[in-house]
């Protein structure tokens, strides 16, 4: 499959590093980008994402079309994600296992679902109409939450194996968010890992959260914390070698920052094929 | 057991009011929803923000985003009405020109997502040339995507300008000054923004609104009575804000 990310580590780009790179070049594998900071008709951005397209592998990553929502599926935003697909022909494409919007308001974040059958069955049925539209199979990813729901019937490792055995999609397995939420909702990280089919995980997404307050903030405003740095090394050891990426959303830092974070998981993995050898 | 959607429809009032569900809990989605909505509008109205300073602006944004769901998930498009929300914001009141700061930003920000130009000022031409001397007038212009025409009672450009990174000289604005009427729009280079004779932009903003050249000369002539239709016509289709004939 061409269309495959390479099994190396990718850094999620932002709008302040895009200069940057298209005068740079720097030696980096595949980039990611937010599918909805490319939705504009035209301009400068886009014409730049063109241009990093020409050299570099993308990663279309979605953090607005409200997977779970019991809105109707946004087509107007649907159609805009299949023109970028078409335009950019990226390596991935990928959405959040949460929902964002309901009667009619969106609240542009990545809220979480209860995880029910019918929330399943919803889900499902969702990323189905998404993937038949693009006419290819997208991975969905983990997210992080605050709260648990009472009426949730399933781990939330369960549902997310579900989503992709029922719908054929792909798992973007967020290490970070997997941590976050044992930490926050006092469930086993590693038993969460054990739980998914290798198979199933296309890609894996690192980031730092914020541990000032009562619970664990997934700010992407920070480096990968130790203990997360640990769980992506069983989670290596479990997956394999799995193309993964540096996210870095707030207090953005440095292009070197991110490259550095890169190198330490380029490590990682590194230190998995010597094992696999 | 809620359904789903019960589910979400109780988290969202929560969220937005807490309610029978909020807790500390929801209020960290509280703090992300609205600091999100806070950053992406302080990051387009970023003049606006400099002139009421950021708590004032973080309070307005918070008054828009209940008063004004977004209704879309690219974040990028939200906040087109948030001049037309301060012009009517009660606490801006003493701010007059606040709202046209904020239409003039909202414009800059529209035109760097436009659709790219098609055609060019040679083949409007081409095409002019083509149309019989006397239908010439009964002609309708479709302008550029990027453009946006506005009108101010206030010095909005010269507010704008004088906010902007890297201005140096002097930062007096005087508003004893005659209307502004400005066009914002995007060329190769980027977007800028152009102050207009009022006859030019009568014009502009009656081809917008799709009347043909007839009506948009009457246009031009009644705000100013010496407006010269073939310079005008001659520099906007030169500099591509006019961009091509709209089929009748």
């Amino acid at each position: 499959m061409n269309r495959r990310l390479p099994n190396s580590v990718g850094i999620g780009l932002r709008a302040p590093h895009v200069s940057h790179v298209l005068a740079s070049h720097p030696s980096v594998p595949w980039f990611e980008v937010h599918s909805e900071n490319y939705f504009a008709d035209g301009g400068p951005a886009l014409a730049a994402l063109d241009r990093i397209r020409a050299d570099y592998p993308i990663s279309l990553h979605g953090v607005g079309l409200s997977l779970g929502s019991t809105d109707a599926l946004d087509t107007t935003h649907l159609a805009k994600l299949s023109r970028l697909v078409d335009r950019i022909d990226p390596a991935q494409v990928s959405e959040h296992l949460c929902w964002s919007s309901v009667t009619g308001r969106h609240f542009n974040d990545l809220l979480p679902l209860p995880y029910t059958r019918e929330a399943l069955d919803h889900v499902c049925a969702r990323v189905s109409t998404v993937q038949d539209c693009l006419g290819r199979e997208i991975l969905v990813e983990n997210v992080s939450s605050y709260l648990t729901f009472p009426e949730s019937t399933m781990m939330e490792s369960e549902f997310v194996v579900a989503v992709a055995m029922r719908s054929g999609c792909g798992l973007l397995v967020d290490v970070n968010n997997i941590y976050v939420n044992a930490r926050n909702h006092g469930s086993d990280a590693d038993a969460y890992l054990e739980a998914i089919p290798p198979a199933l995980v296309a890609e894996i997404h690192l980031a730092g959260f914020d541990a000032s307050g009562p619970c664990l903030i997934d700010t992407h405003g920070a480096p990968v914390a130790p203990e997360v740095w640990g769980l992506y090394e069983r989670a290596l050891r479990r997956f394999g070698r799995v193309p993964t990426l540096i996210e870095w959303d707030t207090h953005i830092p440095e292009f070197a920052v991110l490259q550095r974070e890169a190198a330490t998981a380029q490590s990682y993995l590194e230190a998995r094929l010597a094992v696999a050898a | 057991m809620p359904s789903l959607r019960e589910r979400q429809t109780r988290f969202a009032n929560a969220l937005l009011q807490g309610g029978e569900d909020s807790s500390e809990h929801i209020a960290i989605y509280r703090n992300t929803v609205f600091s999100n909505y806070r950053n992406a509008l302080g990051a387009t109205f970023v003049v606006v923000k400099q002139l009421v300073g950021t708590p004032f602006f973080d309070t307005a944004v918070d008054a828009y985003a209940l008063a004004v769901p977004s209704t879309c998930g690219d974040l990028n498009v939200y906040g087109g009405d948030f001049p037309e929300f301060l012009a009517s914001y009660p606490h801006a009141g003493d701010l007059p020109y606040l709202a046209d700061v904020a239409r003039l930003e909202w414009a800059v920000d529209a035109a760097a997502r436009a659709a790219d130009p098609s055609g060019s000022p040679e083949a409007l031409l081409a095409a002019l040339a083509k149309v019989p001397a006397r239908q010439v007038v009964g002609q309708r212009f479709a302008l550029d995507p990027s453009c946006c025409l506005l009108r101010s009672a206030y010095p909005a450009l010269r507010i704008w300008q004088v906010h902007q990174p890297g201005f140096a000289g002097d930062v007096t604005v005087s508003f004893d000054v005659a209307p502004d009427y400005l066009v914002v729009r995007r060329e190769a280079g980027g977007v800028i923004i152009e102050r207009l004779p009022p006859g030019d932009h009568a014009l502009l903003r009656t081809l917008n609104d799709g009347g043909d050249l007839a009506a948009a000369l009457d246009a031009a002539v009644a705000a100013e009575p010496d407006f010269a239709l073939e310079m005008a016509l001659g520099a906007h289709i030169a500099n591509r804000t006019l961009a091509q004939l709209r089929s009748n």
